[in-house]
């Protein structure tokens, strides 16, 4: 993907241009709002990064800028600012998502992803797939290996958002907010847990394992 | 619903006319006396001179003589002679009038006779072995007594409604001046601090004084929001700031280098340390902006019974695991104002503080009922408790009880929990089930 990072902190701007080129991405890193705006006109980029307090035009007022534009390119916002409604202004700014420094890079570049490669609307699948799991949208069933596997709601919401994005790292809070609809972080193991039931009632039974923990990121389905 | 309290301007525009009113009954009652009590006098003046005539007449035969002229020129409308002396013929032109002896006030229906249509003020003496009765009448005063009324009421009756009339459109406008003043208060205390007092520059009374002060003083507010908003911000970004690099270089550490197996523990101890850091930091920024109050105008109708049921489902695995007892009632849907995500907070923050306090085997029971149109959720667990002294401490950002110092958490779940409830104007109630927790909170009633 095509990434522009707009971060005047010398230390965070470039270790995440850095983290996002060694996993393949090409990025270009700005340092200030005004250049950033600029870049971001010109470039065509998938996803823009971008710092919420950034010397000369603030993050809010570049995207703000950005989107009266008409520029629908996808904003994740970086900021130091974990308040209740901090998270609401940036998305009601025209950002698209919203990461709280500090963050675990495979959180961000979990988020990235999700965001390069939204899923389009227009060709809605009836079923989900991941090798011989199959997820009917229509029938709520859940199929391994043609045996039909018995799911809480929750737990089948939870599957649903793994299959959607089936291969990439989907991180603990993305799923809270994906699933639970929450954006504050419990102290309690809550998405762990959910996941070990979803595995034991999809995966134990069966040779090859599905959902995958990636270290220090969070799960995936592994199509492979 | 409170009733709406009685309005000063209009209380006292009612108590000011009141006043007025008696005050001029009472000067009309005063006057009319005076001149009633003059007009008595000089009636009893005529009567006591007419009187003397006939009794400076040497003889009874004079008297009668001098009544017969009299009567034929007396009109009884205006004056009675009743002249019956001992042995004689009676001379009168009236058919009867009671004798009394001296002054005496008649009504018409003591008195028969010709054009008898008033009371009359009457002067008796015995005279001649007889009685000689002279009375005239007081129409005059009767007259005026009706002036008088038609007087007052001419006078009172349009002034009465007039001032009535003014009063309480002058008492209106002041009453909608002090309601925009108490509105702005109002929305002032809810954390609204953009709202000011509507004023005219040209008025200058006491209201206007008053409504300026509020404005300075909300404007006072309003800047010192701003100040500790931007100092927030500001030391946000300049402690997170170096957070972060500390973060990025640990987790470049676990990226880039092979760590042996204890150097990686102790880089997971300082990742997690910086971690606590930064959530620390994140929730007393949160419960900073909670306490402000601005979220309010965000607030929404929440459904509670939903909520309940998302939150302890949510937990309810987790609890399963740990060996606890989670369990909700939650029978009859629930509607709140306010933030899902906050009140959210508070659920998961009580369960986990069950979750976190309560030893395994335990029971965190969440329950949900309305009483009196208000919502009521509680969170009891079987767990230690706190000890009644210390319950007003436990709401205090970063306290820990000394017995739980060991155990994870920040020390703010309760004081999140505090703020937030302050926020949808619950009430917070921290009991005991003997020995466990029970937290209770009481949302008002939708309107």
């Amino acid at each position: 993907m095509k990434i522009l990072v707009i971060e005047d902190d010398k230390t965070t701007g470039p270790y995440i241009a850095e983290g996002l080129r060694e996993e393949g991405h090409s990025v270009d890193l700005i340092a200030n709002g005004a250049d950033g705006l600029v870049q971001a006109t010109i470039g065509q980029y998938d996803v823009i990064v971008v710092d919420r307090m950034l010397p000369g035009l603030d993050g809010m007022a570049m995207v703000k800028t950005l989107r009266g534009a008409k520029n629908r390119t996808p904003v994740l916002f970086l900021t130091t600012l974990g308040g209740v409604d901090d998270r609401i202004e940036g998305l009601n700014a025209g950002g698209d998502d919203y990461l709280v420094k500090p963050f675990a890079f495979g959180e961000l570049s979990a988020r990235i992803a999700a965001l390069g490669r939204r899923p389009q609307m227009s060709d809605e699948p009836t079923v989900l797939r991941a090798r011989d799991l199959e997820l009917n949208l229509l029938t709520r069933r859940v199929t391994r290996a043609g045996q039909p596997i018995d799911l809480l709601p929750r737990e089948m919401a939870l599957l649903e958002c793994l299959l959607r994005r089936k291969g990439r790292v989907q991180t603990r809070t993305m799923l809270l907010e994906a699933v639970w609809d929450i954006h504050f972080d419990p102290q309690t193991n809550v998405v762990e847990t959910h996941i070990s039931r979803l595995r034991a009632k999809v995966d134990k039974p069966f040779e090859v394992e599905l959902i995958e923990t990636i270290r220090g990121a969070g799960y995936r389905i592994n199509a492979e | 619903m409170t009733a709406r309290p009685l309005s000063t301007p209009l209380r006292l525009t009612g108590i000011l006319i009141a006043v007025f009113v008696a005050v001029l009954l009472l000067s009309f009652a005063a006057s009319y006396l005076v001149i009633r009590s003059s007009f008595d006098h000089n009636l009893r003046d005529q009567l006591e001179a007419r009187m003397e005539v006939y009794l400076d007449l040497p003889s009874a035969e004079g008297r009668q003589e001098r009544v017969l002229e009299d009567l034929a020129n007396a009109d009884p409308a205006l004056i009675l002679i009743d002249y019956r002396p001992a042995g004689r013929l009676g001379l009168s032109n009236v058919q009867t009038l009671p004798f009394a002896d001296g002054f005496a006030t008649l009504s018409e229906s003591d008195i028969s006779g010709h054009d008898i249509d008033d009371s009359y003020l009457a002067l008796g003496l015995e005279v001649d072995g007889g009685r000689l009765t002279l009375a005239m009448t007081r129409a005059q005063m009767v007259d005026m007594a009706e002036v008088f009324v038609a007087v007052l009421l001419i006078s009172l009756l349009p002034t009465l409604a007039i001032s009535a009339g003014f009063g309480w459109i002058f008492a209106r406008r002041t009453r909608l001046r002090i309601d925009k003043i108490g509105t702005v208060l109002h929305d002032l205390q809810g954390g609204n601090l953009a709202v000011r007092v509507p004023l005219d520059p040209a008025d200058r009374d006491d209201l206007a004084a008053i409504g300026r002060a509020v404005n300075a003083m909300a404007g006072a507010q309003e800047a010192a929001m701003a100040t500790l908003r931007q100092t927030t911000t500001d030391i946000a970004h300049d402690l997170k700031t170096p957070i972060q690099r500390v973060a990025l270089t640990l987790d470049r550490l676990t990226r880039r280098t092979v760590l042996a197996a204890d150097q990686r523990e102790f880089v997971e101890q300082a990742q997690a340390e910086t971690d606590h850091i930064a959530k620390t930091f994140d929730a007393l920024l949160r419960i900073a902006q909670i306490e402000a109050g601005a979220l309010r105008d965000r607030f929404k109708p929440v459904d509670m019974q939903a909520l309940t049921h998302d939150m302890v489902e949510m937990f309810a695995a987790s609890a399963e695991e740990s060996g606890h007892s989670l369990t909700l009632s939650a029978p009859a849907p629930c509607t709140v104002l306010g933030d899902r995500e906050l009140l959210g907070q508070v659920l998961a923050n009580l369960i986990e503080n069950g979750l976190r306090h309560v030893p395994t085997g335990g029971q965190i029971a969440v329950s949900l009922t309305q009483h009196a149109g208000q919502t009521v959720l509680t969170v009891a667990d079987t767990g230690p408790g706190i000890p009644e002294v210390e319950r007003a401490n436990v709401l205090r950002r970063l306290y820990r009880l000394e017995a739980s110092r060991s155990t994870p958490g920040n020390g703010l779940g309760l004081s999140m929990v505090a703020a937030i409830s302050d926020l949808h104007g619950a009430t917070l109630l921290l009991g005991d089930t003997a020995p466990g927790l029970r937290v209770t909170l009481t949302f008002p009633p939708l309107r």
